[in-house]
């Protein structure tokens, strides 16, 4: 049972993608990828369902490990021939250092009959947490890429690939993905790794316009570097622990290889200094963005970070990654304040969520741990909706700008309503998002640097989102209004993600009461010091006995006063703006206003980007300066021990 | 549930914006007098409201009338909350997401007055949300627990542990209540040249909703000034009534400031005074 349910998440997918790029026509891709979208669900929730299990391959071949290494050694090569087709020295200089890593991780294991043994799975609820983001929101956001792609095949240029390589690369992903949160073995993880920084650098490089290749570009080579540190920590964990597992290195409490794959997972999930190269990534069609964003590549890296937390409690490396993530979180908010580019938006959203995530993972108590989880689950389901609404708005206006979206409420009343809960999902009570900021707050309180931090984060997150929220729903008095015409896979992505984020969100405190809370108290059994433990589990109870009912009744009430007095309006109650000036009087003059000599003007306040000081060019050095020294903070002065 | 938590329930809702009404009632008697007037009568912002009520609506559009109701729920949240005991930082929470509310209300229509005031209620809640959020962390530390019921059993007066918090809440507490010098998104006072900001479009019985909101909200200030010192209920009472009287005290001699200048203030004093006080906390 277990044999065929870890096969059918790793394979199924990485089969559906061969099947949809061989696939002859437009209909049966379609069929393959909603048929493979709904089967890779279903089978994501029953594993879920099902519950954590350990899993070892009975039939290992005696070449099995021959075949790891020879997958290891080709991605090597692969990455390498990309940087010199690409041109770039760095690229190459990582494929070469990895080749070499990979040779010396296989000297060691060759002399170490322990290490050649089957590999390990290992499926903890933290893998099937991850299991379940992957298969339900990567297959809702690859059902939306039909739609979408068909689409964006008419007004793509000459040198964009075929949607066929596209689905190929996108259904595989997932695969390789599940693979990486599910293998304990250190190789394996590796493996897949890089399989997923392959797959982001083809899905970026997607339209093939010279922008597009500089970003996969830079994607690979940061990726890349994380992966090469993640090589040195296996290699290291085999010489010198013996250990191929991350179980086994955790155990072992080996520090140098710990941090080693810490660095790796922190240019995964792009937080400051390596943001970059997923803002570059907003080059690609959306639903690449999505994908990254939401269901895969940057939860890989707060995964490994998550997985490896508990043993780290109380070290260096467990203060500078909370250093890390929380100025990671104000900064990216802050700088998320300056963008009109509403994919940059999103993207500094994201990078902000990963820097909480990463700095509660550094706090590393149980109850900032259960704010981790929370933030990415929730993240996850949010921020793939957000991203596919604005693709829709993207289709359907012409621009990504923010203030082009004045009036969408009337044009695309539905996309509207879903972008708006999206948002609010993000931000505003009960939703998860909110609650896991709130509990991230009081995880931080025992420091005060991380909570400045974490103040000045959530006061800035709040800023840019109800600029845009204000935006998107200006709308003038219509008497009625006409849904959009959206394609059918589309909109069925849309209504079931915005349906699974309204569900989570209302149920958040349940969720964490039911599965966080348990799987934390678990996490951290006996790996705290008394004092620390015993003050973080009193925080934590008192957290989850938080009573939603007032918020559910008050919020709730005030929607049925609305919806009973929405139909008392009629058209005598609907006036005009207040302009200073008289109003032209016009079906499509709503906010014009008599001006000098009589003449007909228009009124529009922009909103505030406050460039004096969130702008890219003037903070982002500084930002990223900082972001290394902390960083570096980990090598200096005795290194990483305690 | 208890009858006794219904009542209490009951008590926070209606008590609230009666006494808030009273003292905006006063407010404006007092300022009346600083500036050589007699003023309206204590009683006027009963009135006001109750005329409010009966003037028939008028809408922009429909969606902003959802946000007048969201803008007092989340406010009647922030009562009903306190009362239960509930966490503080999620009192703070609920608060914050009523002027959200009303900002996204004003947003809503296609009125260029009416956004600016909402973009400067933005950059207000920029400048004294981490105040806020950092005086509820300081509470917390100094009572060992984030629940509002915990801050009734203190040995010893807030304001011990936590003046510089005082005096950074008191102009936070400038903001928060449409006070010069930060009036800059909506005013009582017939000097913005903004028309009248925020709450510019709406009018009849959903202004005189946003108004009892505005009642809840002065209460809510006093409240909170009132449980610096709430082991003897009669001196934070004083302290409130003190507190309130510094606030009309500099709305009338303050010019307003701009938007920048005040998030540039409240991040650096207010800021910096809750930071060193909390920072001793950790002692």
């Amino acid at each position: 049972m277990e044999s065929v349910l870890v096969g059918l998440l790793i394979f199924g997918p990485i089969l559906m993608g061969v099947l949809a790029w061989l696939a002859p026509g437009n209909r049966s891709r379609v069929l393959v990828v909603v048929l493979g979208a709904a089967g890779l669900s279903a089978v994501g929730v029953f594993t879920a369902w099902r519950g954590p299990f350990d899993f070892i391959p009975s039939t290992w071949l005696p070449w099995g490990p021959w075949a790891m290494f020879a997958l290891e050694a080709l991605e090597d090569v692969i990455i390498t021939y990309i940087g010199y087709r690409l041109a770039s020295q760095a690229i190459v200089v990582c494929g070469v250092v990895q080749f070499g890593l990979t040779l010396t991780e296989e000297y060691f294991r060759f002399q170490n009959p322990y290490l050649t043994q089957a590999p390990h799975f290992m499926v903890d609820p933290l893998s099937l947490i991850l299991v379940l983001i992957i298969t339900v929101i990567g297959s809702l956001i690859a059902v939306y890429a039909l739609g979408y792609m068909e689409r964006h095949a008419h007004h793509a240029p000459s040198s964009a690939g075929s949607n066929g390589r596209f689905f190929f690369f996108l259904m595989g992903f997932l695969g390789v993905m599940n693979w990486v949160v599910l293998t304990d073995n250190i190789q394996v993880f590796i493996i897949c790794w890089e399989a997923t920084t392959l797959c982001s650098f083809a899905l970026i490089a997607h339209d093939g316009t010279g922008e597009a290749l500089a970003s996969a570009k830079r994607a690979l080579l940061f990726t890349a570097f994380g992966g090469t540190a993640n090589m040195a920590a296996s290699a290291i964990g085999m010489a010198q622990f013996g250990t191929g597992d991350l179980t086994g290195l955790m155990a072992a409490g080996a520090m140098v290889p710990i941090t080693l794959l810490c660095v790796g997972a922190l240019t995964k999930s792009a937080t400051l200094p390596f943001q970059s190269w997923l803002l570059g990534a907003m080059v690609a069609p959306t639903p690449v963005s999505a994908l990254l964003h939401s269901a895969t590549m940057v939860k890989a890296g707060t995964y490994l970070i998550l997985r490896l937390a508990p043993s780290f409690t109380g070290t260096r490396l467990s203060d500078v990654l909370a250093l890390c993530g929380a100025f990671t979180f104000a900064l990216a908010a802050g700088l998320a304040i300056g963008q009109s580019n509403a994919k940059r938006v999103l993207a500094y959203s994201t990078i902000s969520n990963l820097g909480l995530i990463v700095g509660c993972a550094g706090i590393n108590t149980p109850l900032a741990l259960a704010a981790a989880l929370m933030i990415l689950c929730f993240h996850a389901a949010s921020k793939g909706l957000l991203f596919l609404c604005v693709g829709t708005i993207e289709q359907e206006i012409g621009s990504r700008d923010i203030e082009d979206m004045g009036g969408i409420r009337f044009r695309l009343p539905a996309t509207t309503i879903i972008t708006l809960v999206g948002m609010a999902s993000m931000l505003i009570p009960p939703f998860g998002m909110l609650l896991s900021k709130w509990m991230a707050i009081e995880a931080s309180i025992h420091s005060p640097l991380i909570l400045m931090l974490v103040v000045a984060g959530s006061a800035l997150t709040m800023v840019f989102w109800v600029k845009w929220m204000g935006r998107i729903q200006t709308v003038s008095y219509h008497p009625e209004e006409r849904l959009e015409k959206l394609p059918p896979s589309m909109l069925t992505a849309l209504v079931v993600l915005v349906l699974i984020v309204l569900a989570c969100g209302l149920a958040a405190m349940p969720i964490h009461r039911t599965w966080f809370e348990p799987m934390v108290i678990q996490i951290y059994h006996g790996k705290l010091e008394a004092i620390r433990a015993a003050q973080s589990l009193v925080q934590l109870k008192a957290v989850s006995h938080l009573a939603i009912w007032p918020v559910l009744v008050l919020l709730g009430g005030a929607f049925l006063a609305w919806l009973g007095h929405r139909t008392f309006f009629k058209g005598r109650h609907e006036r005009l703006p207040f302009l200073c000036g008289e109003n032209v009087v016009a079906p499509d003059r709503f906010y014009s206003f008599y001006s000098l000599k009589d003449q007909p003007d228009s009124a529009w306040a922009a909103s505030m980007y406050l460039t004096s000081v969130f702008s890219e060019t003037k903070l982002t050095p500084w930002a990223n300066l900082l972001a290394l020294m902390i960083l570096m903070s980990l090598f200096v002065m005795g290194g990483v021990t305690p | 549930m208890t009858t006794e938590t219904i009542i209490r329930v009951l008590a926070a809702l209606l008590a609230p914006p009666l006494i808030g009404a009273l003292c905006f009632g006063l407010d404006r008697k007092i300022t009346a007098r600083f500036q050589g007037r007699i003023g309206p009568p204590v009683w006027q912002p009963f009135y006001d409201v109750a005329k409010l009520w009966r003037k028939e609506p008028m809408v922009l559009n429909r969606v902003k009338t959802l946000y007048v109701y969201l803008h007092l729920a989340f406010m009647m949240m922030v009562m009903v909350l306190l009362v239960l005991g509930e966490d503080m930082l999620m009192v703070l929470f609920a608060h914050a997401f009523s002027s959200i509310a009303l900002i996204l209300g004003a947003m809503s229509v296609r009125s260029p007055y009416s956004r600016l005031g909402a973009m400067r209620k933005i950059m207000q809640m920029l400048a004294y949300e981490p105040v806020l959020v950092l005086m509820v962390v300081g509470i917390a530390l100094d009572n060992a627990s984030f629940s509002a019921s915990d801050i009734w059993v203190r040995p010893q007066p807030l304001l011990y542990s936590l003046p510089l918090v005082f005096l950074a809440f008191f102009v936070a507490a400038l903001i928060k209540l449409d006070k010069s010098p930060f009036d800059v998104a909506t005013s009582h006072h017939a000097h913005q040249e903004l028309v009248k900001g925020v709450t510019l479009e709406f009018s009849g019985p959903y202004l005189a909703l946003i108004e009892i909101t505005h009642f809840y909200e002065t209460f809510l200030v006093l409240a909170v000034m009132a449980f610096f010192w709430i082991t003897e209920p009669a001196v934070g009472v004083g302290l409130a009534a003190a507190g309130f009287l510094g606030l009309i005290v500099v709305d009338n001699i303050s010019a307003r400031l701009t938007t920048r200048s005040m998030v540039k203030i409240m991040w650096t004093v207010p800021l910096m005074l809750t930071i060193i006080n909390i920072l001793w906390l950790y002692r």
